[in-house]
C-alpha cells in the first residue's frame, strides 16, 4: 500500500467518519473516499497484512532505501572553478555550492592541523530559530569567570548549587498548602458556603456539619502532600551532600554539592552523575571527547558524545591553576537540546554550542574523567527547570459542562431568589402579628419590658438572609463534588489504560502511559488526527535494503544468507559485496567503495567495542542518536566497512581488514531543518572529500544537474521506485576538495561563525499513494500558504480531501497546521509523533500522544499520552476514548441530577414550613448526601461500565461516531435530565407529603423517609442505566444503599439529636414501606418507560451494538453491517 | 530474518544496571480486572421485558391500593373544629384578646358517633396553619438539657425563652413554652369517658431522651406565657404532653396524639366533650380541631395512598397493553443493521 511512504507528516480531514474501512476483509479494496481519521486508522491496521503480502517479512521491520550519487560528486569536483563567496547566500549560482553547500554554516572547518572546530547544529525545535544569532546581547548573557567563581558572583549573585524540590519547610507547610489547595475553585467556594454558614445569622447547619466536608478534603490532600514533601526532603538532602571533586588552591578537594558555585571547575570521573550544567574543558581522551548518559534528563538511554574544545584541552589539564578566561553565555533556559556561549581564552574568541556542555543528572561513561567549568548551578540548571510536570490541560467535556452549571447557578439562585421572595411575602402579611404567632415570637421580653427584637433585624435583611441561608441549604446544586469524583474516575480510568494488555509493548517493553490526567475523554472525540509520518509509522526500525550507486540499482530482495560479525545482521547484496571487493578495479567498484566509505564516515555513531567470551572476539555494538545511521553504519560493515573508532578528530575505519584513519577537518551533524549532514575528511591519502548524505529533496537542490543530467535521472527513477515499495531513503554524495577551495571554505566559515541566520527548511523523501483522494502540500508551498492569507482556503480544501499530507515540512510548520484547524473548528485535534521535530504539534493539539520509539524521548516528554506503538492508537481512542467519554459523560449528567433531586426535595419542603430554611432531612445526612450516600457508585460506574465490549468497539468503528457527534453529554440531554429530576423529585417529596398530611409525623421520621427515598431512587436511577453488571457494580450500588441506611440509623441512635430513634419508629409502620414502593416505581417510571420507548424506536448505535453483542449473532450481524457500509457517503457531503 | 534488531543495540554499553532494568519485564500483570473484563451480565431492555416488568408492576400495585383503601375506609373518626365556635359571639370580633384574656375559655361540644368504633380509640389535636417546622421554632430548644440534669444550663438556642432573670428555664425555648394546653374532658350518655394519657408519647423518648431526674424549672414564669405549665413535681419523662408536643410536626397541618380511649364506643353514641379552649391559635389563624378516630394496620384515614396505588397500576397497566400493541404492530428486530447510524444516511443505499 505504500502509505508507510506517503509523506512526512499528514492530517487528515475532514471529521466526519465514513464506513469504507469498517470492515477487515476488505483491506485491499478500499478507496480513498472516506474523509475521516479512521480511516486511517484502519488502513493502518488493514495494511499489515498486505505489507506481508508484499514480501515483508514483518510490519516491525523498517526499509531503509539507499541511493547514491557517487560519480556526479567527483565528478562536479573536477570541474568546480568558483568557491562560494556568501555564505548567507542562499543562492546556489556557483558549481562549489550546487556540490554541498546552501549555506556555509553546514560545515564547520578546521585546517588540516591537530585543529578540531565541531558546530553541533542546533535542536529541531522551532523555539531554536531565535536561538541562531550567535552573538550574545550583553543584558542577555551571564559571565563566568573560568575558575574563579569569587570574581564571577561578585556582581551577579548567581544561584548556589544547593536545590530544592520540596515545597515546604515546617512552617510554612500549613499557609502555603492551604493556599495552593484554595486555588481549586471547587474549594473556595466549600469554603465560602462554610464561612456564611458560621455567622450566627445564617448559621443554617451546625459548625462541625458544615465545615467537615471540607476538613476532611483539605486533610487528606494536605497528608498525602506533606508524605510527598517530606520524601522530597529526604531526597533533596541526599542529593545536596553528594560529593565532586573540586579545583581549589591547586588541587581537587572533595566539596558537597550545595556548596558549588559558578565559576568553579570541576572534575567528575566515569560513572558519576554531573552536580550542575557545565561547559566541557578538557577530559581524559586527548580529543576532548565524553560520553554521557542523559537517562535522568530526556530518558534516552544511548550514549552521547560531547566535546571539549580544542584550545582549552591541554591548557586545562596541565596548567588549570593560571587557566584564565572568561564564558559568555545564555540566561539559564529549559532547553536541554540548545546552549549557546562564547568564550574567550588568551584573547581568542571561542563559540560554544550544545555539543560542549555537559547537563546536571547526566552520568558520564566510557571516559575516565572530565573537566568542566560550571555556568548553571542548582535551580538554574537545566534538568531543574525541565522538573515542571506535563502541561495541564482541560479537557473538552469540562469545559462544556461549564455551561451547565452556569445554567445550575441560575437554578440555584432562582431557587434562593423564590425562597427569599415567598417568606418577604409571608412576613409582609403577618408582619403585625409577629410578637404574637407562638411559632415566631419575635420579641425577647426579658432584656426590657417592652421587648427587644430577637434575631429579627428588620424585613429587608431578614430577606437578605433568608436569600443566603438558601444559598447554603441549595449549595450541593453545584455539584462540587463532581470536581473531587472526576478526578478519582480519571485516576481510575488512567489506571486501566495503563494496565491495558494490548497497548503494551513487547518490544520497547514499555507500557500505556498517562502524562495528563485531565483529558481522558477528549479521548472519545477526536475529529481530526495529524499524524508524523516517518518514524511514527515505521516504528524507526531501520534496516539497510537496498542501494543505487552511480544509478546502477543493486537490490537482491532474495533472502539474505550471509552473517556477519557485527551486533546487527544485514542483508547482503552478493553482486554489489563482489563489487567493494574488487577494489578501485573498475569505475563502479570504485563508487561502489566510496558509498560504502561514506556510509561509515558521515555518521556520528559511536562505536563501542566490547569484549565477549571468546578473548578472540570483539563486539562492535554502535551507538548514536539516530537510528537510520546505525543502520547504515551497519550496512557499511556488512560490506566491509567497519567503523572502529571515532573521536573529534578522526576517524578509524577497518576495510576490509586494513585499519585507515582519516582525520575529521569539519562535520555538521544532521538535523531535522536542514535534513543534510556533512563531514570533510582528510584520507589517509591525503586528498581532502567531502560526503553529504541527506534527503533526496535536499540533495537534488545542491546537485549539479548540468552535468550529471543523466545519472540524476537514473537514480530519481531508481528513487522513485523504491519510495514506491514503502522504503525510506537517503541520498548520499561525496565529492573531492583541493586546496584552494578548502581555503575559502575555511575563510567563508570563519565568518559564517560570527552571525549565523538559522533558515527553516525541512524535507524528507516523501511519495503519495495512487489511489488517494488527497491533498498534497509541501513545506515550500506551506511557508506561503500559512503566510499570505491564504489558510481559509487550504482549510476549505483541506476539508474536501480525504487526507492531507504535508511533506517536508518544518516543525513549526507541523504546529502551524495544527493551529490552523484548531483555530477553524470546535472539534478535538489529536496529534501522533515520536520526534524532537513533532513537539510542537504534540503540544499545539488539544491531545498530544508521544511514541516512545527510537527517536527519542522528547515527543513523549510533551505528550499527553505516550505509549510504545502506533497501532496502540487504535485501542486507545475506539476502545478507552470511546468508554472514557462514555463514562464522563454519564457521570456529568448523573452527577448533576443527583445533587438536584435532593435539592429539589429541600426546596418543596420550605413551601411547607413558613418559607423557612428548615431541613426535615438532618443536617448531618444532608452533608453526607453527596459524601457518602451516592458518590461511591457513580466512580466505580464512571471507572469500570463499558457500554460495549472491546470488540464491537475495534470491529465497528463508526461507533467512535458517538463521541464526535458529542452524544454521550449536550444540552439537550442537560435538559432532559433536569426534567426527570424535577418529576422525580416531586414524586419523592409529594408522595409522602399527601400521604402523611394531617397525621401525627414528625419533622424526623418523615426526613429519614425523604432520605432514604432519595438514596434509593437515585441509585436505583444509575442501576437502571449501568450496563454491565459485574460483582463491583453490585457492591458499589446495593452497598452504597445500605451505607446511607446504616448512615440514617447512626445519626438517629444519638440521643442528643431532635431525631432520637425517629427511624426506627416510623420503619415499623406499613405506611413508611408503602410510601417507599409508591416513590420508587412512581419516580422511576417515566424514566423507564421513556429510555425503552427511545432505545427500542429510535436506536442508537450503540444500542444496537448492545444488542448485536447481546444477541451473540455477532459474526451474522458484522456481515450485515459490512455489506452496507461501502454504499454509504459522509452524511456532511451527501 | 534479523534476530539482533536496532532495540537492543541502541542499549547503553558499560551500564549494567540499567541493562539490567530493561530485562525486567514492564508488562502489566494480566487479570480480567485490569483488563476490564470481569464476568458481567448485560440486560438489556427487550419488549418482552418491559412489558413483564409493567405487568408485575401492575399485579402488584392494583391489589395494594385495593387495600389500601380498604384500610383507609375503615377508619372511623370524628373530627370537630371548635377554635371558632368556643369564641363566644360577642369577642369573636377581637379572638386574640380573648382568648389573652381571664374569662372563663370552657366550652361544651357534642359529638356523634356515625359507626360502630372499636377500642384503643385514640383522642387527636388538629392544629392548622401552625408551623411548628418554622425554623425559628424548631432549633428553639436544648436536648441536652431534656436529657440530663447535668446540663440545664445549655440553653444558648432557646432564646427567647432561654432563661429568667438568669436562671434557666427546663425545659427551655420555643417549642416548649408554646405547648399545647387546651384540655377535653368526655363523656358518653352523661357517663366519664375515660381518655388514658399514659403512653401517648414514643417508649424512646420516654426512656433515653427526656431525664427521669429532670423537673420543670422557672417555666412559663417569663413576661408571657405561650402555652401550658408543667407540674413542676413530675420528671420531664412524665410529662408525655409535653414528650409528643417536642416531636415537632412535619408539617403544618398535624395531629398530636391527645389520649386513649379503651372501649368501644357504638353508632350513635353521643359524646360530650368538655374543653378549655386555652390555646392561641387565633392570632395566626390557625384551627383547632378534635379528633376521635380508631387507626387501621396502615395508620390514620387517607385515601391518598390507595389512590396512589391505583393510579400507578392501572398506568402500569396500560403502557404493558400499549407496548404490547406497538410491538405487535411496528416490532423491531433487535440488532438490525439498518437502524445504525451510517446505514440510515439518506443518499446511501443500494
Amino acid at each position: 500500500m505504500g502509505f508507510v511512504s506517503i509523506g512526512d507528516f499528514f492530517f487528515f480531514l475532514p471529521p466526519i467518519f465514513s464506513s469504507s474501512f469498517a470492515s477487515s476483509t476488505r483491506s485491499l479494496s478500499f478507496s480513498f473516499v472516506s474523509f475521516s481519521f479512521f480511516f486511517f486508522i484502519l488502513m493502518y491496521t488493514l495494511a499489515s497484512p498486505s505489507i506481508s503480502q508484499k514480501d515483508r517479512p514483518s510490519k516491525e521491520k523498517l526499509y531503509l532505501r539507499f541511493d547514491l550519487w557517487f560519480t556526479p560528486f567527483s565528478q562536479i569536483l573536477s570541474q568546480m572553478d568558483k568557491p562560494p563567496l556568501h555564505p548567507h547566500h542562499e543562492s546556489i549560482s556557483s558549481r562549489w555550492s550546487s556540490v554541498s553547500f546552501k549555506d556555509n554554516k553546514e560545515v564547520t572547518f578546521s585546517d588540516l592541523g591537530s585543529k578540531r572546530i565541531r558546530h553541533g547544529s542546533a535542536g529541531a525545535d522551532s523555539e531554536m530559530l531565535s536561538m541562531s544569532q550567535k552573538e550574545i546581547k550583553d543584558e542577555d548573557a551571564r559571565l563566568i569567570y573560568i575558575n574563579d567563581p569569587d570574581r564571577t558572583n561578585e556582581t551577579f549573585d548567581f544561584t548556589g548549587n544547593s536545590i530544592k524540590t520540596a515545597k515546604y519547610s515546617v512552617f510554612t507547610f500549613l499557609p502555603r498548602n492551604l493556599f495552593e489547595q484554595f486555588h481549586r475553585v471547587a474549594y473556595v467556594y466549600f469554603l465560602v458556603i462554610a464561612v456564611l454558614n458560621q455567622l450566627p445569622q445564617l448559621a443554617v447547619f451546625g459548625r462541625g456539619a458544615s465545615i467537615m466536608p471540607l476538613a476532611f478534603v483539605l486533610l487528606v490532600s494536605a497528608i498525602k502532600d506533606a508524605y510527598e514533601d517530606f520524601r522530597r526532603h529526604r531526597s533533596d538532602r541526599v542529593e545536596n551532600n553528594r560529593l565532586a571533586l573540586v579545583f581549589e588552591d591547586n588541587e581537587f578537594k572533595e566539596k558537597q554539592w550545595k556548596y558549588i558555585r559558578v565559576g568553579e571547575v570541576i572534575k567528575v570521573v566515569s560513572n558519576q552523575t554531573l552536580p550542575c550544567d557545565m561547559v566541557l574543558l578538557a577530559t581524559s581522551d586527548p580529543t576532548g571527547v565524553v560520553y554521557v548518559q542523559t537517562t535522568n534528563l530526556d530518558g534516552e538511554s544511548n550514549l552521547k558524545t560531547r566535546y571539549a574544545k580544542q584550545e582549552t584541552l591541554q591548557k586545562a589539564t596541565d596548567d588549570l591553576e593560571t587557566f584564565d578566561g572568561f564564558i559568555k553565555c545564555e540566561k539559564p533556559n529549559r532547553n536541554i537540546y540548545g546552549f549557546q556561549a562564547n568564550m574567550e581564552i588568551d584573547g581568542r574568541r571561542l563559540s560554544l554550542g550544545p555539543s560542549n556542555i555537559i547537563l546536571r543528572g547526566c552520568e558520564l561513561k566510557n571516559t575516565e574523567w572530565a573537566l568542566g567549568v560550571v555556568v548553571y548551578a542548582g535551580s538554574e540548571t537545566k534538568a531543574m527547570l525541565n522538573n515542571s510536570g506535563a502541561p495541564s490541560k482541560r479537557s473538552r467535556l469540562e469545559t462544556r459542562m461549564n455551561l451547565e452549571i452556569i445554567l445550575l447557578s441560575l437554578f440555584l439562585i432562582a431557587l434562593c431568589t423564590t425562597a427569599a421572595a415567598t417568606a418577604a411575602v409571608w412576613l409582609r402579611t403577618h408582619r403585625d402579628d409577629l410578637d404574637t404567632i407562638l411559632f415566631y415570637r419575635r420579641k425577647d421580653y426579658s432584656v426590657r419590658p417592652e421587648g427587644k427584637n430577637h434575631n429579627y433585624y428588620g424585613w429587608g435583611w431578614e430577606i437578605f438572609f433568608t436569600f443566603f441561608m438558601a444559598v447554603i441549604v441549595y449549595q450541593i446544586m453545584i455539584p462540587i463534588s463532581l470536581y473531587i469524583s472526576m478526578e478519582l474516575v480519571r485516576i481510575g480510568q488512567a489506571y486501566f489504560m495503563t494496565r491495558d494488555d494490548l497497548m503494551y509493548d513487547e518490544s520497547s517493553n514499555s507500557s500505556f502511559q498517562c502524562r495528563a490526567l485531565n483529558i481522558n475523554e477528549d479521548l472519545g472525540q477526536i475529529k481530526y488526527l495529524f499524524s508524523d509520518k516517518t518514524g511514527t509509522l515505521t516504528d524507526n526500525k531501520m534496516e539497510f535494503q537496498c542501494a543505487c550507486i552511480g544509478g546502477v540499482d543493486y537490490s537482491d530482495r532474495e533472502p539474505p544468507e550471509i552473517t556477519l560479525k557485527p551486533k546487527m545482521r544485514v542483508r547482503v547484496d552478493p553482486s554489489l559485496l563482489q563489487l567493494t571487493r574488487n577494489g578501485n578495479a573498475t569505475e563502479e567498484a570504485k563508487h561502489a567503495n566510496e558509498f560504502f566509505l561514506s556510509l561509515a564516515a558521515c555518521n556520528t555513531i559511536v562505536p563501542i567495542v566490547t569484549n565477549t567470551s571468546d578473548p578472540n572476539v570483539k563486539l562492535v555494538d554502535y551507538q548514536g542518536e539516530s537510528p537510520d545511521e546505525q543502520a547504515l553504519v551497519y550496512a557499511a560493515a556488512a560490506y566491509g566497512f567497519l567503523l572502529i573508532e571515532r573521536t573529534s578528530g578522526h576517524i578509524v575505519i577497518n576495510v576490509r581488514g586494513e585499519m585507515q584513519r582519516f582525520n575529521v577537518l569539519g562535520l555538521h551533524e544532521f538535523d531535522s531543518d536542514r535534513k543534510r549532514m556533512s563531514v570533510i575528511l582528510g584520507c589517509p591519502d591525503t586528498s581532502v572529500k567531502l560526503f553529504v548524505k541527506g534527503a533526496d529533496s535536499s540533495m537534488f537542490s545542491v546537485m549539479d544537474e548540468e552535468s550529471y543530467g543523466d545519472v540524476i535521472e537514473a537514480t530519481k527513477k531508481q528513487l522513485h521506485a523504491y519510495s514506491s515499495d514503502g522504503l525510506r531513503t537517503l541520498v548520499v554524495g561525496m565529492r573531492k576538495l583541493n586546496d584552494t577551495e578548502f581555503e575559502q571554505w575555511h575563510s567563508s566559515f570563519e565568518a559564517a561563525s560570527t552571525a549565523l541566520i538559522e533558515e527553516a527548511n525541512a524535507s524528507v523523501a516523501s511519495d503519495d499513494d495512487d489511489e488517494s483522494v488527497a491533498l498534497i502540500i509541501d513545506g515550500t508551498s506551506l511557508i506561503y500558504v500559512l503566510d499570505n492569507d491564504l489558510e481559509d482556503v487550504l482549510f476549505q480544501v483541506a476539508c474536501k480531501s480525504s487526507a492531507v499530507l504535508c511533506c517536508r515540512v518544518a516543525p513549526f510548520q507541523k504546529a502551524g497546521i495544527v493551529a490552523l484547524v484548531k483555530n477553524r473548528t470546535s472539534d478535538m485535534t489529536l496529534a501522533i509523533g515520536d520526534g524532537a521535530n513533532d513537539v510542537s504539534m504534540i503540544q499545539m493539539a488539544d491531545v498530544g500522544v508521544g511514541i516512545s520509539g527510537q527517536e527519542g524521548r522528547q515527543a513523549v516528554m510533551a505528550s499527553d499520552f505516550a505509549m510504545g506503538q502506533f497501532r496502540f492508537l487504535v485501542p486507545l481512542l475506539l476502545v478507552h476514548g470511546h468508554w472514557n467519554y462514555q463514562r464522563m459523560g454519564y457521570m456529568i449528567l448523573y452527577n448533576f441530577y443527583r445533587n438536584a433531586v435532593f435539592v429539589l426535595i429541600l426546596f418543596w419542603y420550605v413551601l411547607f414550613t413558613c418559607y423557612t430554611l428548615t431541613t426535615a432531612i438532618t443536617e448531618w445526612s444532608s452533608v453526607l448526601y453527596s459524601v457518602v450516600y451516592t458518590s461511591f457508585p457513580t466512580i466505580v460506574i464512571g471507572i469500570l461500565d463499558k457500554n460495549l465490549g472491546r470488540r464491537i468497539l475495534l470491529s465497528h468503528p463508526q461507533l467512535y461516531g458517538v463521541g464526535q457527534r458529542a452524544e454521550g453529554y449536550s444540552t439537550t440531554l442537560f435538559w432532559y435530565t433536569m426534567f426527570d429530576t424535577v418529576w422525580q423529585s416531586a414524586a419523592i417529596f409529594f408522595i409522602p407529603l399527601f400521604a402523611y398530611w394531617g397525621s401525627t409525623i414528625d419533622t424526623s421520621s418523615l426526613g429519614d423517609l425523604w432520605t432514604i427515598a432519595a438514596v434509593v431512587v437515585v441509585n436505583l436511577h444509575l442501576a437502571m442505566d449501568v450496563i454491565r453488571w459485574n460483582w463491583i457494580a453490585h457492591a458499589a450500588i446495593w452497598g452504597s444503599i445500605v451505607a446511607a441506611c446504616i448512615c440514617v440509623v447512626v445519626i438517629d441512635v444519638i440521643p442528643t439529636l431532635p431525631g432520637y430513634w425517629a427511624i426506627f419508629q416510623v420503619a415499623k409502620t406499613w405506611m413508611f414501606w408503602f410510601c417507599l414502593l409508591a416513590i420508587v416505581v412512581t419516580a422511576l417510571l417515566p424514566r423507564f418507560a421513556i429510555k425503552f420507548l427511545v432505545e427500542y424506536y429510535r436506536p442508537s448505535d450503540v444500542r444496537i451494538a448492545r444488542e448485536v453483542e447481546k444477541l451473540r449473532s455477532f459474526s451474522e450481524s458484522q456481515q450485515n453491517m459490512g455489506t452496507e457500509m461501502n454504499q454509504i457517503r459522509d452524511p456532511s457531503r451527501s | 530474518m534479523p534476530s539482533n534488531t536496532a532495540s537492543s543495540s541502541s542499549a547503553p554499553a558499560g551500564s549494567a544496571d540499567s541493562s539490567a532494568s530493561r530485562t525486567k519485564s514492564k508488562r502489566p500483570k494480566y487479570s480480567k480486572f485490569t483488563q476490564q473484563e470481569l464476568p458481567a451480565c448485560k440486560p438489556i431492555l427487550t419488549p418482552g421485558w418491559v412489558v413483564l416488568t409493567f405487568l408485575v408492576i401492575s399485579v402488584i400495585f392494583i391489589p395494594l391500593g385495593v387495600v389500601s383503601l380498604f384500610a383507609s375506609q375503615d377508619v372511623v373518626e370524628i373530627v370537630d373544629r371548635y377554635d371558632n365556635d368556643c369564641v363566644p359571639t360577642p369577642a369573636r370580633a377581637n379572638k386574640v384578646a380573648y382568648i389573652q384574656g381571664v374569662s372563663d375559655k370552657s366550652c361544651n361540644r357534642t359529638l356523634v358517633v356515625p359507626k360502630k368504633m372499636k377500642q384503643p380509640i385514640y383522642v387527636y389535636y388538629q392544629l392548622e396553619n401552625f408551623y411548628q417546622n418554622h425554623r425559628r421554632y424548631v432549633k428553639s430548644r436544648s436536648d441536652s438539657q431534656l436529657r440530663s440534669v447535668k446540663d440545664e444550663n445549655q440553653i444558648d438556642a432557646c432564646k427567647p425563652e432561654d432563661d429568667v432573670n438568669g436562671r434557666p428555664i427546663v425545659p427551655c425555648g420555643l417549642i416548649a413554652w408554646s405547648l399545647f394546653n387546651d384540655t377535653y374532658a368526655l363523656s358518653k350518655n352523661n357517663q366519664p369517658l375515660t381518655v388514658n394519657k399514659r403512653g401517648i408519647a414514643w417508649k424512646s423518648d420516654r426512656e433515653h431522651k427526656f431525664g427521669k431526674n429532670v423537673f420543670p424549672k422557672n417555666f412559663q414564669e417569663g413576661n408571657i406565657t405561650g402555652g401550658g405549665r408543667l407540674d413542676a413535681n413530675k420528671s420531664l419523662s412524665e410529662q408525655e404532653d409535653l414528650i409528643v408536643w417536642m416531636r415537632t410536626a412535619a408539617l403544618p397541618t398535624f395531629r398530636k396524639l391527645y389520649g386513649k380511649i379503651e372501649s368501644d364506643l357504638e353508632k350513635g353514641d353521643t359524646i360530650h366533650v368538655t374543653l378549655l379552649n386555652n390555646y392561641n391559635t387565633y392570632s395566626f389563624d390557625g384551627k383547632k380541631k378534635l379528633v376521635l378516630s380508631t387507626t387501621s394496620w396502615l395508620g390514620g384515614k387517607n385515601d391518598f395512598l390507595g389512590i396512589a396505588y391505583l393510579t400507578v397500576g392501572g398506568i402500569c397497566f396500560f403502557l404493558a397493553l400499549v407496548f404490547t400493541i406497538m410491538y405487535l404492530v411496528k416490532p423491531r428486530r433487535l440488532g438490525d443493521p439498518t437502524y445504525l447510524s451510517w446505514n440510515r444516511v439518506p443518499g446511501g443505499g443500494r
